[in-house]
């Protein structure tokens, strides 16, 4: 009973939501008037060389982003899990912290360096004889493209993939020694194919991931009126006469995209089960011998694309007066600083960001454990829905969960004092943050086996006593681990909100994307800067509470 | 001719040795088992064999061949060493066919496709698994994916063939079963064979010669029944089989005939046993001694007013447990002194019973306390 009230409230907040804006897209009348049902939305969406485009963006850049980093992200993965790499261990939590850095504070790092009039790389490479101009622009597709890579493309494959190269059984491989092939030979005939479940796993995982961009094309695509779906969907909604249905249309064909690599991702989760085995021995590192130090230069590369030079650079521009003019006389100044702390809309901000991740972190706590502890421990019936509804958000584009909200919360009249509250940015946060909390705990709550819970029960306890006294106890690192990576997600989530955010509940999440529309790039990094803070301190309290990178 | 040579082979595990200067030789065509309990080094050795670890010190020799040696600082990767080995969990490749993993090892040798395919079909026909050639490897059974590595082991006529625990993931029946395929196998294949266990019944019943293994160090090498009759060291003989052990104080020596009388304590004070002195033992008169004997050589005669023989003792039956084809008993010999002894199910045998227990003095040998 209890059981199924859960499952009702969460495929309420889910499902309806999304049946919501498929039932939407058919609406077409503008705001206000009397409904009325037709196709001109799905119309749009399919012939209007602008939304067409957005979708054909969507697709290439995806596709462009995954071919790129998917085997570099096997190669370091391999180069940390299973060689005598010198500093692995260090440059795996590199790759971590990296992970956490916020999207939109690399991007305005990047503008820095790669800008085509004053980014630093180019102004550099000007200098050289026979280089007229510099030849990089971040504000065109391969700017794009780059930026994703270094992000979130190539961070969330590696830190992925190397703990699943690392549990793989060694005696794949030292079969294939004795056997009589070479270590390269070894990597390509059998490490990578009996990988390949686990690969292809990971590259669902981040083409589902990919699918759901908005921020950077948000800022680099908008001034070359380049378009992906998700900022055509928020350019429709806010900038013009708001036009739902092509929205929502645009919306659904992306939805219906995803589920073919939902199975698929699915189907590449049951296959990998044979990979690891037990009875393994110790796990013996490869010897790179000669290629030690090539391959420690190229990881050393990387990390100061991915990680240093976003850090360094997002620091620095805070200090210019000018983002991005370092050629101008005393470029630097503390004054961004000054106007932005003492800046009443930032305290606002700053203090609606921190109740939303402290209360999406508590809510999440709650709910994903309740979820988690239904879907491993009970035997009811509708566990296994539960389970995969609670995975589904991590399929529905950020930007999409928010304008389902948005219907959600507008058109339901007793849920229409909530907007505009931070009850409603929680309640986003929640639900986007639901398949990663719900896994973690999951897996954390099979790792603890049945037992401890039985014994406590024989030996008198209650069903209540022993949740208080022995689940929520050896559980607590894990969920306190969820709480700050739920934290962190929430601090600074976008797509999920940026439609939902109204001034009264803004966070500073969307007040950095305020000011970038505004053009204020000196006070959007201060911003990018203090939420990549709170992203690092909060992925290293989760890190230390000994969260490891082996979802998915 | 000696296939293999370990010639005082050491390897550190953060400084604590897993294999403590091993040294050992083994002949073409004879099974050779390390054996010993978890932890013992004997994986270690193997893998040292297999170049799977580099020693720390020491030189292993494969058929004249240096492959790994610390003074001349050679090490041969285990690629180049032609050797077959058989894996604990088989790691037969899950993404390749029953076909592809046998021929994987012949397609790196460079062999031709119709050779490869004809010398896979044969040794797929020797292990009984002809006809699976397309099955996905994933899907064989226990035993199937046990034969098809030991065909991927096999089917480029390796040096020497290396065994780690294979048959530890197998159920009791189809253990036996393999255990005797196996043995079959190798006397017509004539392959030499480094087989690694901790089952003492599979290293008995295969083994030409056992080399048994105690914190990195080989304790003991010998054929099978030299190393169960005449165990050289207190723990080869109570690693291998049954062991009673009877405390006792030495009474007389006989150098001659290098037998020791014991005379017994406690309850049993007052009778002696006498046996042969075990290897290496300092044994003086009024010395504290161990007797130790076979279960199964002991000479069980039922009587009810057992008066002790000459190298004998008296015991009652106390409990008696049925476990199918034979008793235990545990016999109270007065006392605090008991012991375990495998009876006949044809014997008529109840709780209670008076036996009467004699020590052959052949089988019975003397050890220092």
């Amino acid at each position: 009973m209890f059981c199924s009230g859960v499952l009702a409230v969460v495929a309420f907040g889910v499902l309806f939501p999304v049946l919501l804006v498929v039932a939407e897209s058919f609406q077409v009348a503008p705001p206000g008037q009397p409904a009325a049902y037709g196709l001109d939305g799905w119309r749009a969406a399919l012939s209007e060389p602008g939304l067409r485009g957005a979708l054909l963006n969507t697709f290439t850049v995806t596709f462009v982003r995954q071919l790129l980093s998917l085997p570099l992200a096997i190669l370091i993965a391999w180069l940390l899990a299973r060689t005598d790499l010198p500093g692995r261990h260090g440059i795996e939590f590199a790759f971590w912290a990296a992970f956490f850095l916020p999207t939109l504070t690399v991007t305005l790092s990047w503008i820095l360096l790669l800008d085509p009039e004053y980014g630093l790389v180019n102004t550099w490479l000007a200098r050289l004889p026979f280089v007229g101009k510099g030849p990089f622009d971040i504000y065109s597709f391969w700017g794009i493209v780059w930026v994703h890579v270094v992000t979130g493309s190539l961070t969330v494959k590696v830190i992925l993939l190397t703990p699943a190269f690392r549990n793989m059984n060694t005696a794949f491989e030292e079969a294939s020694y004795v056997a009589g092939a070479t270590t390269f030979r070894t990597a390509l005939r059998i490490t990578v194919p009996v990988m390949a479940p686990v690969i292809l796993s990971v590259l669902l995982l981040g083409t589902m991931v990919s699918l759901q961009t908005f921020e950077v094309e948000q800022v680099l695509g908008l001034p070359f009126r380049f378009f992906v779906f998700s900022t055509m969907v928020y350019d429709l909604l806010v900038t013009r006469v708001p036009r739902y249905d092509a929205a929502t249309a645009l919306a659904v064909l992306v939805l219906v995209a995803m589920l073919p690599l939902v199975f698929m991702q699915q189907w590449a989760t049951r296959r990998r089960l044979f990979t690891t085995v037990t009875g393994q021995f110790r796990n013996q590192p490869h010897r790179l011998g000669r290629w030690r130090w090539p391959a420690l230069l190229l990881l050393l590369g990387t990390m100061l694309v991915v990680l240093v030079v976003p850090v360094a650079f997002a620091v620095l521009g805070t200090f210019m007066k000018l983002f991005g003019f370092f050629h101008i006389a005393d470029p630097w100044t503390l004054g961004n600083w000054k106007t932005v702390l003492t800046d009443d809309l930032f305290l606002r901000s700053l203090r609606n960001t921190l109740v939303l991740a402290v209360g999406t972190a508590v809510a999440a706590v709650l709910v994903h454990s309740l979820i988690a502890y239904i879907v491993v421990r009970t035997r009811y019936a509708g566990r296994r829905v539960l389970d995969t509804i609670s995975w589904l958000p991590f399929t529905v584009p950020g930007i999409i969960l928010g304008l389902a909200l948005l219907w959600l919360f507008l058109g339901v009249h007793v849920l229409r004092p909530l907007y505009g509250t931070m009850a409603l940015l929680v309640i986003a946060g929640l639900i986007s943050g639901m398949p990663l909390g719900v896994q973690i705990i999951k897996s954390g709550l099979l790792q603890l086996g049945s037992e401890l819970e039985e014994a406590s029960r024989i030996v008198g306890a209650s069903w209540w006593t022993t949740y208080r006294r022995i689940v929520l106890r050896l559980m607590a690192p894990t969920l306190m681990a969820v709480g700050m990576i739920t934290f962190v997600g929430a601090a600074r989530n976008i797509g999920n909100i940026a439609l939902l955010a109204t001034s009264a509940n803004r966070p500073l999440s969307i007040l950095q994307l305020d000011y970038i529309a505004q053009r204020k790039f000196e006070e959007a990094v201060v911003v990018a800067c203090i939420i990549m803070f709170i992203s690092l301190v909060g992925a290293l309290v989760a890190r230390f509470l000994g969260l490891r990178g082996s979802v998915g | 001719m000696t296939v293999l040579r370990l010639d005082g082979v050491s390897k550190l595990f953060s400084e604590a040795a897993a294999v403590d200067r091993v040294s050992l030789e083994i002949a073409r065509g004879e099974i050779f088992t390390l054996l010993g309990p978890s932890g013992c080094g004997k994986t270690t050795t193997l893998r040292l064999v297999a170049g799977l670890e580099r020693p720390d010190a020491g030189e292993i020799v494969l058929r004249d061949r240096v492959v790994a040696s610390v003074p001349r600082r050679t090490f041969v990767a285990p690629h180049k060493r032609n050797l077959g080995m058989v894996f604990q969990s088989y790691a037969i490749w899950p993404h390749m066919t029953v076909f592809e993993n046998v021929a994987y090892p012949l397609e790196l040798r460079g062999g031709r496709r119709v050779v490869v395919r004809e010398r896979v079909a044969r040794v797929l026909e020797l292990v009984g698994l002809a006809g699976l050639e397309t099955r996905a490897a994933i899907l064989l059974s226990g035993g199937q994916m046990q034969r098809l590595a030991l065909c991927r082991a096999l089917v480029y006529e390796p040096d020497l063939l290396l065994l780690d625990e294979p048959f530890s993931n197998l159920d009791a029946k189809l253990r036996e079963q393999m255990r005797v395929e196996l043995k079959l196998l190798q006397r017509r294949l004539g392959v030499t064979v480094l087989f690694v266990t901790h089952d003492q019944i599979e290293a008995l019943s295969l083994s030409d010669r056992i080399a048994v293994m105690q914190r990195g160090r080989v304790e003991q090498v010998g054929p099978p029944r030299e190393l169960y009759d005449r165990p050289a060291s207190a723990f080869v003989r109570d690693f291998l089989g049954q062991t009673v052990i009877l405390r006792g104080v030495v009474k007389e020596l006989d150098t001659m005939r290098g037998t020791v009388t014991v005379a017994m304590e406690g309850s049993l004070a007052g009778s002696t046993l006498r046996g042969r002195s075990a290897p290496d033992a300092s044994l003086a008169a009024g010395a504290a001694a161990h007797v130790a004997i076979r279960p199964e050589d002991i000479d069980v005669t039922i009587s009810a007013t057992a008066l002790p023989e000459d190298n004998a003792l008296v015991g009652t039956i106390d409990a008696l447990l049925f476990v199918g084809d034979r008793y235990e008993a545990r016999v109270a010999l007065g006392g605090e002194q008991r012991l375990l002894l495998l009876l006949p199910r044809a014997r008529e045998c109840r709780e209670g019973q008076r036996l009467q227990l004699g020590f052959p003095p052949d089988l019975v040998s003397v050890w220092q306390a």
